[in-house]
Formats: structure tokens, sequence, C-alpha cells
């Protein structure tokens, strides 16, 4: 019987799913080799409400691309990012202009979401360390902790995650002194090509208890064929039309 | 009687009278010009600082201060004019929208501070159009021009004439850009404002920016600067709610107290000096009144009282330490006055000595301070009314223990006194 025991034990430790896995499995519902979507981002604040439209292509997360499509004050313009640079072409003035490394933290257009979210800069597994905290019947809860080389600004980040699909249903995001910053609910989960993909986002800070930015993902695809041109700084400006 | 014997003696020992007289005339003197030189480069830093672009009040969002966000705008601006138009103490008064956007070129990119102004109402309060080092100060007809800190210009190695490109996000938080031009370069001397801060007009800039009406403050000079508390505290009784208004003794409370320190231990070191001098003058009263002790002994033998030998040694000390207060006060006031109409220069003082300058523009830099290179001193008649009177005191403090020890002598013990 305990000779039993031991085995059940031994092959269920074999067999038991790490952190690791875990998060590699979100990552795999998230992203692909290449993908496209279509995005409309609402940012509600204490002033109101507005929202923009886009279309995004990327090629794991070290190449993306994406086009303004509205509003029509700002259709047309375009990012580009390659690796960690990021670029960004403005039709007014006819211009491609690089955007610095020290400015991937800043508000992207506004909203509650980063340069970095938008190019995907940072990745949950290759820059981070985890470890499950605690898990129950329904989700696992994983501490990520960045890993000593790499460059990003987050000191922890706590993740939920669905047991039953490997489905992420919130991320909270901590400043080094352990203070959280603010936090992503994934939400509306539809299954396309086989995975599991929440189609809205939500993003709220704590320093801005009134805001809200919502991301509503449309028209997904994944694994599609990009033409490698349309990773280029031409494209930047050829797309914007 | 006693006070016309007092100044017989004073007569009668010319020497030891012009002595006692110079000592103290010279710490007066010195005492007055060092406080009236220390008072006017704290006054001069502030003034500078408050001067150079932050203005002496702000009105702006009650929210703006914690989180300098969009949301957190002056929504009309037009309102709070109103308010302001009424109030005849205000001298000027000057919308601004500050934020931040990228300035570009073929070369490269760098952030910095994008700001809106009105040129003409923002040159009667600060000294940015003073500041213009090359080209031209903005005007309320310029369309795409930028004033830019010299600083700035050369890390892209932009001349006037030059063309940009800058990207920012609008008032609406929409995407704004527009191609540029150097109208201007300005140096303020504060040298991480020169290297990061450029200047349009706001007209113009509200058409790109979607932020007519709005801006993140307006900042107000009053006619009198005295007034700067009471007119702070009464515009904030006629704001609308949301919208607050704080003099620079908030807004810059870090440097302000960073003065107040400075000035502690100015007064400290000033206090060390004039302890020695104090111990000096006293040493001197001590062995002047010690060598009268068989005059002392003489008068006492015929018939003078212990109470009239005080009052005749402190009316001695009393005329001589007035006398030399008042000249070392006039003295050190008349500098004081000359140098505030004619600031002292720091570059003079340098003897032209090129490495000097450099090194006094370093150290400018390293404390990011805006020190202009001349100082003025502050002429202020209750500061030195006050030095002469610690002057005084100091004086009669000086003679009050040679007194009470002589008076212990009786008549036959001072006349045998050796």
């Amino acid at each position: 019987m305990k000779k039993m025991l031991m085995l059940i034990l031994i092959v269920s430790s074999i067999f038991a799913i790490t952190a690791k896995q875990i998060i590699q499995k979100v990552n795999n519902n998230l992203q692909s080799n290449s993908g496209y979507s279509k995005i409309k981002m609402i940012m509600k604040s204490k002033r109101g409400e507005r929202s923009i439209t886009l279309e995004s292509w990327n090629k794991g997360n070290k190449k993306s691309f994406m086009k303004l499509l509205a509003p029509k004050r700002d259709k047309g313009i375009t990012f580009l990012k390659i690796d960690s640079a990021m670029w960004q072409y403005v039709p007014r003035i006819q211009k491609s202009i690089k955007i610095p490394s020290s400015m991937m933290m800043s508000s992207w257009m506004g909203s509650d979401f980063t340069n970095d979210d938008m190019a995907k800069e940072s990745s949950i597994v290759e820059d981070y360390d985890t470890l499950i905290e605690s898990e129950d019947d329904e989700l696992y809860y994983i501490k990520l902790t960045p890993k000593e080389d790499a460059t990003v600004v987050w000191d922890k980040i706590s993740y939920i995650v669905a047991k039953k699909g490997f489905i992420p249903i919130k991320a909270i995001y901590y400043d080094e002194d352990g203070a959280e910053v603010r936090s992503l609910k994934y939400l509306d989960v539809k299954v396309i090509d086989g995975r599991n993909f929440p189609t809205k986002w939500e993003m709220r800070r704590v320093d801005k208890p009134h805001n809200l930015t919502t991301i509503i993902i449309s028209d997904v695809k994944f694994d599609i064929k990009i033409k490698k041109s349309m990773f280029t700084k031409r494209a930047l400006v050829r797309l914007s039309k | 009687m006693i006070f016309r014997l007092a100044l017989r003696q004073i007569w009668s020992h010319k020497k030891r009278s012009i002595i006692t007289l110079l000592l103290s005339l010279i710490a007066t003197f010195t005492l007055v010009f060092t406080s009236a030189f220390s008072d006017g480069q704290h006054e001069q830093i502030v003034k500078s600082a408050v001067e150079v672009y932050p203005g002496y009040i702000e009105v702006a969002n009650r929210d703006f201060e914690d989180n300098p966000n969009f949301d957190n705008l002056i929504f009309d601006i037009k309102a709070i004019e109103q308010i302001l138009k009424k109030d005849n103490r205000l001298y000027a008064y000057s919308p601004r929208f500050e934020t931040f956007a990228l300035y570009s070129t073929k070369i490269k990119t760098i952030g910095g501070l994008f700001c809106a102004i009105r040129p003409e109402s923002e040159a009667n309060i600060t000294r940015l159009k003073e500041s213009l080092v090359a080209g031209e100060y903005l005007s309320s007809d310029d369309t795409n021009a930028l004033y830019m800190g010299v600083e700035l210009a050369s890390r892209f190695n932009l001349h006037v004439g030059d063309k940009l490109s800058f990207i920012s996000t609008g008032a609406d938080y929409s995407f704004a850009a527009d191609n540029l031009y150097v109208k201007g370069l300005f140096k303020t001397n504060l040298f991480s404002f020169d290297n990061s801060a450029a200047f349009m007009n706001k007209s113009y800039f509200d058409k790109i920016m979607m932020s007519d009406n709005i801006a993140t403050k307006i900042i107000i000079k009053p006619t009198n600067l005295d007034n700067i508390n009471k007119i702070t505290k009464e515009l904030n009784l006629l704001m609308p709610q949301d919208i607050n208004v704080r003099s620079y003794y908030e807004s810059m409370k870090d440097l302000i107290k960073a003065m107040e320190v400075d000035e502690f231990f100015g007064y400290f070191s000033i206090g060390i000096l004039f302890s020695v001098i104090f111990f000096v003058i006293a040493i001197f009263a001590y062995l002047s009144i010690y060598a009268r002790v068989r005059e002392i002994g003489v008068l006492r033998a015929i018939g003078t009282t212990p109470l009239q030998v005080v009052k005749l040694l402190f009316y001695e000390a009393l005329i001589l330490g007035s006398i030399s207060v008042s000249l070392g006060g006039l003295g050190g006031g008349y500098l004081a006055y000359y140098f505030n109409l004619n600031p002292i220069s720091l570059e003079d003082m340098s003897g032209g000595d090129k490495e000097s300058q450099k090194m006094m523009e370093d150290t400018f830099k390293q404390y990011d301070f805006v020190v202009d290179t001349t100082i003025p001193t502050a002429f202020k008649i209750d500061s030195i009314i006050r030095d002469i009177l610690i002057m005084l005191i100091l004086n009669i403090m000086t003679v009050i223990y040679p007194i009470i020890s002589m008076n212990r002598y009786t008549p036959i013990q001072a006349l045998r006194y050796v």
C-alpha cells in the first residue's frame, strides 16, 4: 500500500504542471507566430468617453505594426515595432519618428495602456520567473518576478489563470515598492482557431480611479502569412494611406 | 552733571575713545553690509527662480498638482480671466498650456517640455523674453514658430530658422503633430530648463492641440509684490471650486525652504564672526576700564557714589556706542544702498578670468540654480536699524562686567591699585 502511495506521489509530481508551463499555455492562447486583429479602444475618464480604432499585425512579440483607422483626425498614423525599437509615421508632418526607449512606459494615445503594452516589448514568458503562489479548484494564482537581466518595469505581476482552458482572468501589476499600480481584466472569451482568446480587455489604474480603458478585439486571425515588407520603415509611409 | 563728565572723559582720552569708536564702527559697518549682501543674495535667487518662468502666483485645477494630466486642466480660461480682470491689484496674467512632446529632426528625437504662451502677456510676468540670445521672441501672430532653450537646440545642433517636427498628445487626447521652425533661442541660466523647454504662441498651439480656452495654469504678477499672500488668499475665495490659487511660497516651497536653511546658516556664520568681534571689544573695554581704577578711586575718594561711577561709565559706553554704531550703520547702509542700485557683478569679481567664470557656471549647473551673475544687496531700513541696535546692545553688554567688578573696590583699594 505504502509503495502504491509513493508511486502515485512520484507520478503526480512528474506530471504536475509548473507555473512556467501555465504561463506558456496562456501565452499560446494570446499570441501566435503571426497574427492580425482589429482593435477598438474605449477610454473613459473624468472628462467623458472617446474611442479609437486600429488594425494590428504581429510576428511573435518581436515585430508588430499598427495603423489607426479612427477617429478621422488620427486616421493613417502608423506604428512599427522591431525588437525594442518603435517608430511612428504621422501623415500630417509626413515624417517617421523613432520613439525613445525611455518613453516605452508612457501612456499610449492617452489611454491606460503604455507604448510597451501596445508594442508587446516585454514578454511574460521570456522576461519573468514564475511561481504558483496558490491554486483552488478553478484558478491558478501565479507570481511573476522579473529575471535578473530583464529590462522590465514591473517588480511583480500577479496572474490569475483559469484552470479550464488556461484562460487569463486578471493580471495585477506592482511597482518596486510592492504597491499595486494597475490591473488588467480579460473578458468575453471566444474560441478562435482553437485558442481560448479573451476579446475584451479592461485596464484600470490605481492612481486614476475615474479611468477605464477597454479594448475590444475583433477579426482575430492567428498564424497568417504576413509579408516581410510590412515590418519595415517604408511600410509606415506606404500603409498609412 | 554725570553726563557732562562722561563727555569730558571721552574728550580727554581721545586715543582710547577713537579706538573704541573705530572697533564698533567697523563691526557695525561689516554687520550691516554682510546682512544686506546675504539677504540680497537670497532674494535674488528666489526672484530669479520665480521670474525666470514659474511666476509669482499660479491658478490651476485643484487636482493638477497631484495628477498633472489632461483630466485636471482649467477648462474655461475666459471665466477665470473675468475674475482676474476685475482685480486692479494685478499687474499682468497669462494662461499657459504645458505638456510633453517629442521633438524630432532628421538626426534624432528628444523628449522635452512643450509650452504654449501668450507671448505679450507672458513677457510682462517672466523673463522669457529677456532671455532671448538669438533670433526673435514669439509674437501673437506666429504660427509654427518655436522659441527654444539653447541647450535643447544644441542637442539637435539647431540654429535660428532651422526646421524640426513635434509629436504630442492633444488636450482631447488625440494625436498632435506639426512641422515647426526655430524662431528664437533663449538662455535663462537654469540649465535643466534651457535643456528641455520650448515655447509656442498659444493661439496657434490651440488649433493643433485642440486646447482652445483650455490651460494647465494661469500665472499672475501682482503690482505690489509684498501683497502676494493676501491677493492669493482673496483670489482663492472668488475662484470656482475646482480651481486653486497658490503663491510661489507654496509652489516653490522646496526652494523657499532651502533658502531659509541657507539663511539660517548664513546668520549662524555671521553670529560666530560677531561673537569673536564681541570678545575683542569686550576685552578692550575691560582693559580700558581697568586702566582707570585709580582715576575712579580718586572720584570715589572725593565723594562720588558707586552708582554715579556706574552711570559715568555707562554714559561713556552709551555715547561712544551710539556714535560708532550710527556711523557704522550709516556707512554700511550707504554701501548696501549703493550696491542695491549698482549690483555686485560676480563676473567682474572673477576679474574676467574665464576659468573662474566657467567654474561659477558649472556650479550653477550643478545646483540648477538660476543665479544672475549680478547680485544687488538688500536695502532694508528695518534690517539696518535691527543690526545697529544689536551692535549697540553688544557694546553696552561689554562694559557691564568691568563696571560691576571695578565697583567692588573701596576708594583706598582703588587708589592703591597697580
